[in-house]
């Protein structure tokens, strides 16, 4: 198809929308709703900003993305399934590790990423720009980005930094779990008072490389330190809000509100503990407290991502077992998207969800369920323009903000 | 008949030998028009080390070393590989760090003077730069120690646009025996030779400089593209284990790779390689004098060993080596491996220069010297970058074969 029919067909189409959505107006039903949810979720961009589905790269016996899985969150099938059609596979080492062990350990799981894209290239394309994706899906491929969470993986070296930028990164999580050596954690002691100056130059580099600085996992000083230093927007890459669920992984609302009005925007996640308040207190009671218990697993797995991530399953389950949790359902996402869009407006929403590196809300099991949340902000009355800036549209924004603040910085 | 005529031309050399004092300043037109239409590649330049430092400018015109754009313009050089190299006794994961340094160094040089340099990565990027006026930049690892026996850390250094590797440099690394070290694998290890298949893969050029003689057979073994001694001459005219013997040359040849002559006085003068063998105090006495003035800056070290080494020839200690030795060389190896099989890989930035020789802006005395010796125009565009760039398009085009063919 020529560039130009494939546009004609493409506005056909929206013709055909707008036609039937104002037929609805008039005899809304619930079955007309989930018509209408379902034709705009699979003819948007659903862009998930946080996936650890990389760790399963790793795994004994591999990890085919083609195949269908029954655990996991995240493969090929669901993900067509599920209508995600652009996913950032997230670049995680545990935050103890550092220099250049972290560096090494980094580069090999943005190979797995590359290579297993390259594997899977009748579905997937890698992606470095807004314009990129947008074009990945005109042709009906998955768009593959990469996100690094974890300011600890470029080793101290600003030329790591950039060089993660040139295969293909396109945002960093200042800090993971533990602080860096340049920047405070949410959930370690502070000890730089937020960013110290070498993280403010980590900052303005980002910046002129076009990488996304994203703030989720930082401490609320080290949050406003990169708001004041950074002259991109910011991204809060999978966080929800605190004001729902007083976790320290969450924004409150005052930050929510500054990262709007720098032009940011704050990615939902799903982990159960993050979105619903019963559920972070009864876990807490049952480990001790989340920073404890991770602290745990990491001294006793002494730098194995496997190993972390197969520990923090079995406690999980011995939680779950313990029949002390309560059950959390899919729609506190909405809960939470909602806050945040009245809070701060339907241009600084989206969606992280913490696929394959958390623990999943009942109904919303695995990306094949994503078509669900189109449909409850559809109910909620949701505009389906606003609909779709929550889906994919308004992280593609700050992409391309981002990218004309690189070009700009470049340029000088 | 070219053995004749290439007979011929040594003969004439020999006998006006003042005429090589003259080719200094006296560059004949044709030579010079010949010179600065082709396509003139270097594939080893140690400038890299430089570039860290923080003092140097490669955008000005520099009285130390061998390298900068003014110089690279004056000698009609076109195209430059940018060497990666750490010491081979840094392993590990520190290794992989510093050569990422590196590379990014190299490629924010290159951002930073985009009116004269290009990065590029295949051959025709090097070709489509030279059309545009511009120097295009590659980039080589010298060394596979800075991958650290990680296929993915190789991968990322293919994605980071390195477009050669060098197995080893003068130490074995894990997986292969180097030229100047004690043999412990027998050449080629069976990772070792996963990493050349992948190389192949990568679309990235096998380099055996620096390898000991049965790890380059090991690879021409398993390689399924020809590969390039980025900066090696030839042993039969001098002999050290850095050299390659002519029967390395000829089975390099047969698989369609090529030899990089290096301009390394050491490499390139029996005489001196003597004279430095009989006085083993001598390096000592260098590495000593070297190790005060720089510490541990290796841009530092390369420089002030080749100041050093100068005043010893100065001196009458060491031979004075000039630069037809280069030519005597390439001759060699024309001879022996075949027109199409030799190249230039002066180490700029990384060794003791001959007379000159000195720095990039020299190069044109090698178009003067060959055409006088009775080379075609078309031969000496093959040994200025023709060949190099023939090489580079086969080693991409079986990359891209391996990679349309299912993976295991």
């Amino acid at each position: 198809m020529t560039r130009l029919s494939r546009r004609f067909a493409v506005s056909l189409c929206f013709c055909a929308v707008l036609l039937a959505s104002s037929r609805l107006k008039t005899t809304a039903n619930a079955d007309d709703i989930a018509e209408r949810a379902k034709k705009l979720h699979f003819s948007s961009i659903v862009l998930d900003t946080h996936d650890d589905t990389t760790q399963r790269f790793f795994e004994k016996g591999g990890f085919n993305l083609a195949d269908r899985h029954t655990d996991g969150h995240i493969d090929i099938p669901r993900m067509r399934e599920g209508g995600m059609n652009a996913i950032f596979f997230s670049i995680w080492i545990d935050g103890k590790i550092m220099g250049p062990q972290a560096v090494e350990k980094a580069l090999d799981q943005i190979d797995a990423v590359h290579e297993n894209v390259k594997k899977n290239s009748k579905d997937m394309v890698f992606c470095r720009t807004a314009e990129e994706v947008r074009e990945a899906h005109k042709q009906g491929k998955i768009a593959a980005l990469m996100g690094v969470e974890g300011g600890h993986m470029i080793g101290n070296d600003i030329h790591v930094l950039r060089v993660f930028g040139d295969l293909g990164v396109r945002y960093m999580t200042l800090s993971h779990f533990y602080n860096t050596e340049w920047s405070d954690s949410s959930t370690d002691k502070p000890a730089h008072n937020g960013l110290t100056d070498f993280g403010k130059d980590v900052v303005r580099e980002m910046n002129r490389q076009g990488i996304m600085v994203d703030i989720s996992h930082v401490s609320d000083k080290t949050f406003y330190d990169a708001l004041e230093i950074s002259k991109a927007p910011l991204i809060a890459s999978h966080s929800s809000c605190r004001a729902l669920c007083n976790h320290p992984r969450d924004m409150s609302d005052d930050m929510i509100k500054a990262l709007a009005a720098k032009g940011g925007v704050i990615q939902i996640n799903y982990e159960r503990s993050f979105i619903d308040q019963a559920y972070k207190d009864a876990s807490d009671k049952l480990s001790g407290g989340v920073v404890a218990a991770l602290e745990k697993i990491t001294k006793e797995c002494a730098g194995d991502e496997t190993c972390v991530s197969q520990k923090q399953k079995e406690l999980q389950a011995q939680m779950e077992a313990s029949g002390a949790l309560p059950r959390v359902s899919w729609e506190r996402i909405i809960d939470h998207i909602d806050h945040a869009v009245k809070l701060v407006g339907a241009d600084h929403v989206g969606l992280g969800s913490d696929f394959d590196g958390a623990t999943m809300p009942d109904g919303m099991e695995d990306c094949s369920k994503l078509p669900k949340i189109t449909e409850a902000l559809m109910r909620k009355g949701y505009k389906d323009d606003d609909i779709r800036k929550i889906l994919g549209g308004n992280l593609l924004r700050v992409m391309e903000q981002n990218e004309k603040v690189s070009r700009e910085l470049q340029a000088q | 008949m070219l053995r004749t005529i290439l007979t011929a031309g040594l003969c004439l050399s020999a006998c006006v030998f003042l005429a090589a004092a003259m080719i200094a300043d006296d560059i004949s037109a044709s030579a010079k028009k010949l010179h600065f239409s082709a396509i003139v590649v270097d594939t080893h330049d140690d400038t890299t080390q430089r570039f860290l430092d923080g003092k140097f400018d490669i955008a000005v015109r520099n009285s130390t070393g061998g390298i900068d754009i003014p110089r690279m313009r004056e000698g009609g050089l076109g195209a430059l590989f940018f060497s990666i190299w750490i010491p081979s006794k840094i392993t590990g994961t520190d290794a992989v760090n510093r050569a990422l340094t590196q590379i990014n160094a190299v490629r924010e040089q290159v951002h930073t003077h985009p009116k004269d340099l290009v990065l590029a990565t295949t051959a025709d990027e090097v070709r489509a730069a030279r059309k545009r006026g511009k120097i295009a930049a590659l980039i080589g690892v010298e060394g596979g120690h800075m991958i650290n026996s990680d296929l993915g850390v190789l991968r990322n250094f293919a994605s980071l646009d390195a477009r050669y590797m060098t197995l080893t440099h003068s130490g074995n690394c894990e997986w292969a025996d180097a030229s100047t070290d004690k043999p412990v694998h027998n050449g080629l290890t069976d990772f070792g030779k996963e990493v050349v298949r992948e190389m192949n893969r990568l679309g990235m050029m096998v380099d055996i400089s620096h390898v000991s003689d049965k790890t380059f057979y090991d690879v021409l073994e398993v390689s399924k593209a020809p590969l390039i001694a980025s900066h090696s001459s030839c042993r039969a005219l001098c002999n050290t284990p850095r050299n390659m013997t002519d029967r390395m040359m000829k089975a390099l040849a047969a698989k369609g790779g090529v030899i990089q002559i290096n301009y390394h006085v050491g490499f390139l003068s029996q005489e001196f390689r003597n004279a430095e063998k009989a006085h083993p105090e001598w390096e000592k006495a260098i590495a000593v004098e070297v190790q005060k003035t720089c510490g541990e800056n290796e841009a530092c070290q390369l420089l002030e060993g080749d100041r050093i080494t100068r005043q010893y020839v100065a001196e009458g200690k060491l031979p004075r080596v000039g630069w037809t030795a280069i030519i005597d060389h390439i001759d060699h190896a024309v001879k022996v491996a075949g027109i199409d099989h030799v190249g230039l890989g002066s180490d700029f930035d990384g060794a003791n220069m001959p007379y000159g020789m000195e720095d990039a802006s020299m190069l044109p005395k090698i178009t003067e010297a060959l055409l006088r010796k009775g080379y075609s125009e078309d031969d000496v565009k093959k040994i200025l970058g023709e060949n190099t760039l023939r090489l580079m398009a086969n080693v991409e085009r079986i990359g891209r074969e391996l990679n349309s063919s299912p993976r295991k």
